[in-house]
């Protein structure tokens, strides 16, 4: 599964993610501005949008996108490795969300400075996690691991909400927006889009690059297979899931930077993460991006220009769609090979 | 892909647990968001039966010691910093009838509160109601949250304890299905947004200020559709066109939703939101620079929040709300403030006041019952009127549906941070400033 990362599906996708936040407009609202709005709403009988308009909804599918990925690629990591579903996933972003709020509160430190403690704490929590749960039952019915995870996200919910309540908390970071030809970009999105971004290609390289990467990719291609040759597999178990609560933390921490949050949060996040994962393939990081950007053009587009809440019928259709058409994702490999 | 076999199964699992993780997802958001389920009423069955056993019944005879009032409120889960204080509420207006003598017509039988945690999820809310009847409550009050309060009265109507609704704004709860045992003493969402068009749109022009056209901003749930559907109506009807509509998901930010409103350019953006929509509402805002001329909530609780005024800061300064209130003009609904934030040490907001009222419905009734037993109490609220009440509306008497005939949304206006009743004149405590 990991094996199969491709170099340049990764580099195409990290070149098509940059320049729509660098440059939102590059181009877009002069193309968007190319289009005969008359001549198309008289045709259509809709109102078509300004180009500013146009692309400023670009530019929050864009961010939005980028979130979704990164909120995907530490739950694409564990199923990957170790066909383990983390429920727990969404649970483990809650935590470095308030992680980043107690450590900001508490040093009087810039956000920024604690979104990498609560990676590694949540890098610490995972592994804790994994020797304690998981573990135990990893060559159990995949079904005892799901439960068990579930049983995580409920403690550590309850846990989260016994210590600092239900109602949405913020950091009031008030970080700003770039304004760019009347196109604002929120500066906490674009920070969180940049994190993202540098944690794929960091991850990426880590397992392409390093001994103990190609170890974990080799023991995701066949666990079996990886013993014989002398690989530590619940070693490596251990380290994989402890990077995918980390990826989590990453998720969680950038957060409040750009939203409020609860403890209910994370559960949100997940359920789209899900999605995300089969819409991008198992286990495919640059799949994981491109699942992300599909999602967060359905949402943003959608629910500018469809009643109510009705673009979450979209996300399935095309959940379905992909499963019907190309089960294994769009950047999945295939399962026959 | 690798080689392993188990993938395409291991796919399989995958979609089938997601699938499952949809479902106990959403199943875990409604338990800890109370935003989740449509609303509607999904009754939750319940068994109803007998429930009325009650403490005691009894109408001839000995005046029973006591009267239990069943309280059925979110006290976990995400609307419970809400709920608890709630459930506060219905703790001190029976405190306070106890001290001043407890139920007169019962020989001064104590008023005593048990209360049950729905945690704001509609599956509990049925359930929760039962366990109070089964405790022998002899009328409830609940539950915040309108999917909750849906499944809870209709427990009530089976077991045929009267329910009196705390807060729960849906019309649905009551419109959609007779029910002979439910009494709602606040504004349900039609009332609110005909109080929220009309005294917007008098206040404004009758300071000399314009105001012709709205974009609605609402919370894609049964509350917030509800508040939507009667805006339709009531805009047009003062002169008000909508020229946007945009929903809002909770766990959402509100980016989409605001580039929307900019495009339309209304003069006023209308938002129908839980807390945390409102404060996603505004940091778009500031993101995007947006300022219409008029930002107003209409049932929006955290426009009546102090500390969520805080937290909107200057974007909120001059924004209207309609929402239930505390009367400012009443001395002893001072009182009842300033003992509630003594004894609870809490907030005494506007989803607070309106519970107390409603306890003290139910304390009206009891007394003109004279009796614990259900039926007589639910008879007593049918005809009743109670005019020595705390929120800001006229004596509260219900219509055949259990609805407050005189139910009323006053205009606030926040002024320093502060919500500030503006409208209608007779609870004004400020003028509309500009």
């Amino acid at each position: 599964m990991l094996s199969s990362f491709l170099p340049d599906a990764c580099c195409r996708e990290a070149a098509a993610g940059a320049p729509g936040a660098a440059d939102p407009l590059g181009g877009l609202a002069a193309l968007a501005g190319t289009v005969d709005a008359t001549a198309a709403q008289a045709v259509l009988g809709i109102s078509l949008p300004s180009p500013t308009i146009f692309a400023q909804y670009f530019v929050f599918a864009v961010l939005l996108g980028g979130i979704y990925g990164l909120v995907a690629l530490g739950l694409t990591m564990i199923f990957g490795v170790m066909d383990v579903i983390n429920f727990a996933h969404g649970a483990l972003m809650v935590v470095a969300m308030y992680t980043v709020l107690v450590f900001s509160n508490a040093t009087g430190l810039s956000p920024f400075f604690a979104i990498p403690f609560a990676v590694v704490l949540l890098f610490v929590l995972g592994v804790l996690i994994y020797r304690s749960t998981i573990a135990p039952i990893i060559d159990a019915p995949q079904e005892n691991q799901l439960i068990v995870t579930f049983g995580v996200l409920l403690i550590l919910i309850s846990g989260v909400e016994m210590a600092f309540g239900s109602d949405p908390r913020q950091l009031g970071l008030e970080l700003g927006s770039l304004n760019i030809s009347g196109v604002f970009v929120p500066q906490g999105q674009l920070y969180a889009l940049v994190i993202a971004l540098v944690a794929l290609t960091a991850t990426w390289l880590f397992l392409q690059r390093t001994m103990l990467g190609r170890a974990i990719r080799g023991t995701a291609d066949n666990r079996d297979g990886a013993q014989y040759v002398g690989i530590d597999v619940p070693r490596i178990d251990a380290l994989t899931f402890g990077i995918g609560a980390a990826l989590a933390g990453l998720a969680g921490g950038v957060i409040p930077l750009f939203q409020s949050f609860t403890p209910a949060l994370g559960d949100q996040y997940l359920i789209n993460a899900f999605v995300v994962v089969v819409l991008g393939g198992l286990g495919s990081f640059p799949g994981a991006f491109v699942g992300g950007l599909i999602i967060g053009f359905i949402q943003v587009f959608g629910s500018a220009y469809l009643d109510g809440s009705s673009y979450q019928i979209l996300i399935f259709l095309a959940f379905i769609l992909v499963l019907l058409v190309k089960p294994e994702g769009l950047l999945g490999g295939s399962a026959d090979e | 892909m690798g080689d392993n076999p188990a993938d395409s199964v291991s796919r399989r699992s995958f979609v089938k647990y997601s699938g499952a993780a949809g479902v106990a997802g959403a199943l875990a958001g409604c338990s800890s968001t109370g935003d989740g389920g449509d609303g509607s009423d999904g009754g939750d069955g319940s068994d109803g039966s007998d429930g009325s056993d009650g403490s005691d019944g009894s109408d001839g005879g000995d005046a029973p010691d006591e009267v239990i009032i069943g309280s059925n409120h979110p006290l976990s889960g995400a609307l419970s910093n809400t709920g608890e204080r709630m459930d506060q509420a219905v703790k001190l207006a029976a405190m306070l009838k106890n001290e001043s003598g407890g139920v007169e017509s019962l020989d001064g039988a104590e008023l005593s509160v048990v209360s049950g945690d729905n945690e704001g999820a509609q599956e509990l809310g049925g359930e929760v109601a039962q366990e109070l009847i089964d405790e022998g409550a002899s009328v409830l009050t609940g539950c915040y949250s309108s999917p909750v309060t849906s499944a809870a009265t209709r427990t009530a109507e089976s077991a045929g304890v009267p329910f009196v609704i705390s807060v729960s704004v849906a019309n649905s709860i009551l419109q959609e299905t007779e029910l002979n045992y439910a009494y709602r003493p606040q504004p349900p969402a039609d009332q609110m947004a005909i109080d929220h068009a009309r005294l917007l749109a008098e206040s404004i022009r009758d300071a000399g200020e314009e105001i012709e056209t709205a974009g609605l901003f609402y919370i894609d749930i049964s509350f917030g559709q509800s508040i939507r559907d009667a805006l339709r109506e009531e805009l047009p009807a003062n002169d008000i066109e909508i020229v946007a509509e945009t929903a809002y998901e909770p766990g959402d930010t509100a980016d989409t939703q605001v580039t929307s409103l900019r495009d339309a350019d209304p003069d006023a953006v209308i938002a129908t939101t839980y807390r945390s929509g409102t404060i996603e509402l505004v940091n778009a805002m500031d993101n995007q620079d947006y300022r219409p001329d008029y930002l107003t909530g209409c049932s929006n609780a955290a426009m009546n929040d102090i500390s969520a005024l805080e937290e909107m800061g200057d974007t909120v300064e001059g924004g209207f709300a309609t929402n239930f209130a505390l009367d400012p003009t009443s001395d002893r609904a001072a009182e009842v403030r300033s003992r509630f934030e003594s004894e609870f040490d809490s907030g005494f907001d506007a989803n607070v006041a309106m519970t107390y009222a409603a306890t003290e419905v139910i304390i009206a009734a009891i007394e003109e019952a004279g009796s614990a037993d259900p039926e007589d109490i639910n008879d007593a609220l049918g005809g009743i009127t109670v005019e020595n009440h705390i929120a800001a509306m006229p004596p509260i008497t219900f219509a055949d549906n259990g609805e407050n005939e005189n139910a009323l949304a006053p205009l606030f206006q926040i002024q320093d941070l502060e919500d500030r009743v503006v409208a209608p004149e007779e609870f004004a405590e400020t003028d509309v400033q500009f």
